[in-house]
């Protein structure tokens, strides 16, 4: 089957949690036929969603995973990745981006514009994903679609123009009004299917008419065919769509739809918009580097007879092996064809190719450039590329953030130490953020990510899916140490007591470096340590970062230099000087006041404005510095930099702090050096534990 | 440079010498200019001057979101580092936003009552005790005499000075005897220092028409329209 790239859409739905999203998707799942029944996510039913497959999702009503899933649309073939609502989850909204040409950003017509969108927005921003957004939930008791567009605009920083408008809102809601062709949409049937098109109900039609001379004016300004029909006054619905998709694909206008997916209204009109005004694969431009030319940077051509090139952006184990979703960018993949991995170099042959509808599939002989499917049976990482034999490409690689956060698991019996490793072998690489190891000095299982619902998560899956049970220990935050002045060393390793001996003296100095985490600079002259032993130095400096000597954390920001030494004839060795290294490094970590550095993480927290005081406070008590406060009518949110040892448990405290009516959301910042009563009580503990251990 | 020299050379020392006893400190300041002349680039240069020197300073924007203040302070701080070669500038820069604080609020919210509240709930939970209140975006077009003096006696009340910023309209040319221009001209004798904002051939001029306490009245800075930054005359 040969595809029109101009009639094929991948989108994403990205939004904030709760705000419905899985829901619409199953609409729109229903009324491209995909399915043939609705189930609502906390459905009665008991069948829960079509897109939350893992059965964990179904329980806990959230979508964790993204599923790409496809369905066609009065002749479009739009692939849909549907992503999860919470900030810990990030690299899943990411990847999902990555691999999007366009996105539905879905806003509750009652909560509006809350910190994850924001989230959401700025990484849409980052992947320069054009998007529109479809106001959600228009039935519920104080919806207020004009509110939340305001805000789209105020704090999305969002040219939001309104392409529709309800017919009455809350209970009453009933269809809405399209601004471009001035008609009434209502929607019928028992679930929404059949549209009725109407007159504009007279008390609406001043404020139709109002509205569609905003929209008329902002898409004016991406047309002047447009402009100057409007001047004579003979804009045609071909010319308004036509200057809203150059707005849209340019990022500088997003057309808001509204509706509500629970009632069944307002869901096929957004869907012509995504065929409408979102764009095709040919519509974004996307590059990868070149590694037979010094990585130079080649726009890639959606032309299904170049050579292949594909990104491989999520990975699954299901019941029948590995499954890879892979995004195709250029040329064409077929069934049984030879690729090739630019990452190790590695064939593959492709043996199934599928087109992936939530947890179903169904196989295909070949898919082109712009699609989005899945194959099976090929081992490789998430953010691979593959390519045809005759070149070798890279896409270039994603943002990856570090773990912040770790914590001990221990298999409760044999059994569950074999599916513990499974499903950590699994996770980790479906995951590039949750990462795994052993602690050699405990004996405990690690397991690292970016908050605590992600570890909560992988530890229920863990159970579910593989059937480990585990004992949890405490969380753990990542520190770091560094260095905080200069400080030399002159350091001799000797032992030449029986034996073959060894002998090597180093010495240098060490110093605070601002970016990056460790560099070594041999300022040697004369050969006071001869050539061959310099990368020994180097080695145990090395070795050296990986634990400092004050909590155990790895080092970081040293620049070490050596410049004097020397050397035994027969005792100097590799490990001679490697041992002369450590010692060198410990005894000038001493003198250059090393200090312990912890993750501070952006915290916002959004809630009625009669809780600012409580939550000022909250944040002011566990350390927080207060960035600011945004405060609207009576919304409020507070953003502030917290360390993330002092974040342990703050859902509970927030919720009884403010009868449940706040939430909070956070992510990363950046590492700042702990107050000195924290750092001596971490010290503490460290030795207690070392002590313990021994 | 160090900041102690950043502080000294600072070309605001004509506004705020090193000796604060010289005013009280519940002094009030305005900055008035039309659109697009940096109101907010010199309240913002004005409040980065004090948390340099250890005071704490409370940027309230009317009107603009976080994001936004957010991103003058950066700016600003970027090419006071980058231009005076600041030594230390990360360690200072953390000094600077612990010192500060942005609140916004959207026009409609805003109001004394509603900022006296929310610096309340900062003091007595002993959060953050500001020094100074910098409020950019106050549309003094449609406040009148009292609600101006109310937020005056409010920063006498609090102890805190107060830096307003103001948008002067093209078309209106009502002026008051002291010089100060609409829409501030009735309300010009509760301020204590009133600077102009107003752009020339190729630079834009501060002129302290009026300051209470240090003798400034008279004097010229200049603005480089590239960069927003303050310099002398």
């Amino acid at each position: 089957m040969k595809t029109n790239l101009d009639n094929v859409r991948n989108i994403g739905i990205s939004a904030h949690i709760d705000s419905g999203k899985t829901t619409l998707t199953e609409r729109i799942l229903f009324y491209t036929q995909r399915i043939h029944a609705i189930h609502e996510v906390r459905g009665k039913d008991g069948v829960g969603a079509k897109m939350d497959s893992m059965e964990l999702e179904k329980e806990r009503g959230i979508t964790i995973q993204s599923a790409a899933t496809y369905c066609n649309w009065k002749g479009h073939a739009i692939n849909i990745i549907d992503t999860p609502g919470h900030v810990d989850f990030t690299i899943e909204v990411e990847r999902a981006l990555r691999v999007l040409d366009g996105a539905v950003l879905i806003l509750c017509s009652v909560g509006g514009v809350q910190s994850q969108s924001i989230t959401v927005n700025r990484q849409m921003t980052r992947y320069r994903v054009p998007r529109i957004v479809f106001i959600n939930k228009c039935d519920r008791t104080g919806a207020n679609p004009y509110r939340v567009a305001r805000q789209v605009r105020d704090k999305l920083d969002l040219n939001a123009v309104l392409m529709q408008i309800p017919i009455g809102l809350e209970g009453d809601l009933k269809g809405v009004v399209d601004l471009v062709t001035m008609k009434a949409l209502y929607f019928e049937g028992a679930n929404g299917e059949v549209i009725t098109e109407g007159e504009i109900p007279a008390e609406l039609r001043e404020e139709a008419a109002a509205k569609r001379e905003e929209l008329l004016d902002a898409a004016s300004m991406f047309s002047d065919e447009l402009m100057e029909a409007i001047l004579e006054g003979t804009p045609t619905d071909e010319m308004i769509r036509k200057a809203v998709r150059t707005g849209t694909l340019s990022l500088e206008l997003v057309p808001v739809f509204m509706g509500s997916a629970y009632k069944n209204k307002g869901v096929q009109p957004m869907l012509d918009a995504v065929t409408e005004y979102l764009p095709t694969p040919k519509d974004i431009k996307n590059t990868a580097l070149d590694l037979k030319n010094d990585e130079k940077e080649i726009i890639l051509i959606p032309d299904p007879v170049a050579p292949l090139t594909s990104l491989a952006f999520k990975l699954e184990d299901g019941r029948y092996g590995q499954l890879t979703y892979i995004r195709i960018y250029q040329g064409t993949l077929k069934k049984s064809d030879t690729i090739v991995n630019s990452r190790d170099g590695k064939k593959v042959k492709v043996g199934r190719l599928v087109r992936m509808h939530a947890d179903e599939m169904e196989d295909i002989e070949e898919a082109a450039a712009g699609d989005i499917v899945a194959l099976f049976g090929i081992d490789c990482a998430s953010g691979d590329t593959f390519t045809s034999p005759e070149i070798s490409v890279s896409m270039s690689s994603m943002h990856v953030p570090e773990p912040v956060i770790s914590l001990a698991i221990m298999p409760v019996d044999n059994k569950a130490q074999v599916n513990m490793s499974k499903a950590l072998n699994r996770f980790t690489k479906e995951d590039p953020t949750f990462r795994t190891y052993v602690d050699h000095e405990t004996n405990e299982t690690i397991i690292s990510g970016m908050g605590e619902l992600h570890l909560e998560v992988y530890i229920e899956r863990m159970k579910r899916e593989y059937k480990a049970e585990v004992q949890v220990g405490q969380p753990q935050v990542a520190y770091r140490e560094t260095i905080t002045q200069r400080a030399d060393f002159n350091y001799t390793h000797k032992k030449q007591t029986g034996g073959s001996g060894q002998y090597g003296r180093v010495g240098g100095y060490m110093e605070p470096m601002e970016e990056g985490e460790y560099e070594f600079a041999d300022q040697i002259v004369g050969g006071a340590i001869p050539r061959e032993f310099i990368s020994s130095c180097d080695k145990g400096f090395q070795k050296s970062m990986a634990k400092g000597t004050l909590a155990g954390a790895p080092i970081t920001g040293v620049r070490v230099a050596i410049n004097d030494g020397a050397s035994h004839a027969v005792d100097s060795s590799d490990v001679a000087f490697q041992l002369a290294a450590i010692g060198a490094f410990r005894e000038g970590y001493q003198k250059a006041k090393p200090v312990i550095l912890e993750p501070i993480m952006k915290v916002a927290v959004e809630g009625p404005t009669e809780f600012q005081g409580p939550i000022m406070g909250s944040l002011n008590q566990r350390r927080g510095m207060i960035v600011g406060t945004v405060e609207e009518a009576s919304y409020t949110s507070v953003e502030a930099e917290v360390p993330l040892s002092e974040m342990f448990g703050y859902s509970t405290v927030l919720r009884s702090l403010t009868q449940g009516k706040a939430e909070f959301t956070m992510e990363f910042a950046s590492y700042k050096q702990v107050p000195k009563s924290v750092s001596e009580e971490i010290i503490k503990k460290f030795q207690e534990e070392k002590q313990k251990s021994k | 440079m160090l900041k102690e020299d950043l502080i000294k050379k600072n070309p605001l020392r004509v506004l705020n010498p090193l000796t604060p006893e010289a005013f009280p400190d519940h002094r009030m300041g305005l900055v008035m200019a039309r659109a697009g002349l940096g109101k907010t680039a010199i309240l913002v240069q004005i409040a980065m001057d004090s948390t340099l020197r250890g005071q704490k300073v409370l940027h309230v924007s009317i009107g603009e979101g976080l994001e936004k203040a957010k991103a003058w302070y950066e700016d600003v701080f970027k090419y006071i580092a980058q231009g005076f070669q600041l030594e230390n500038a990360a360690e200072i820069e953390d000094e600077i936003m612990r010192n500060r604080m942005i609140m916004t609020f959207k026009e409609s919210a805003f109001s004394r009552p509603k900022l006296e509240e929310r610096l309340n709930d900062l003091v007595y939970q002993n959060i953050f005790r500001p020094d100074i209140v910098v409020v950019d975006g106050f549309d003094f077009s449609k406040a009148d005499y009292d609600s101006v003096m109310d937020l005056k006696e409010m920063t006498a009340a609090m102890n805190v000075q107060g830096w307003f910023s103001c948008l002067r309209h093209r078309e209106d040319n009502r002026v008051s005897a002291a010089g100060v221009p609409a829409p501030c001209h009735e309300v010009d004798g509760l301020f204590d220092t009133v600077i102009i904002v107003q752009p020339e051939k190729e630079s834009i001029l501060l002129n302290i028409i009026k300051d209470e306490y240090d003798g400034a009245a008279g004097k010229i800075l200049n603005l480089d329209p590239s960069t927003m930054m303050v310099k002398e005359a």
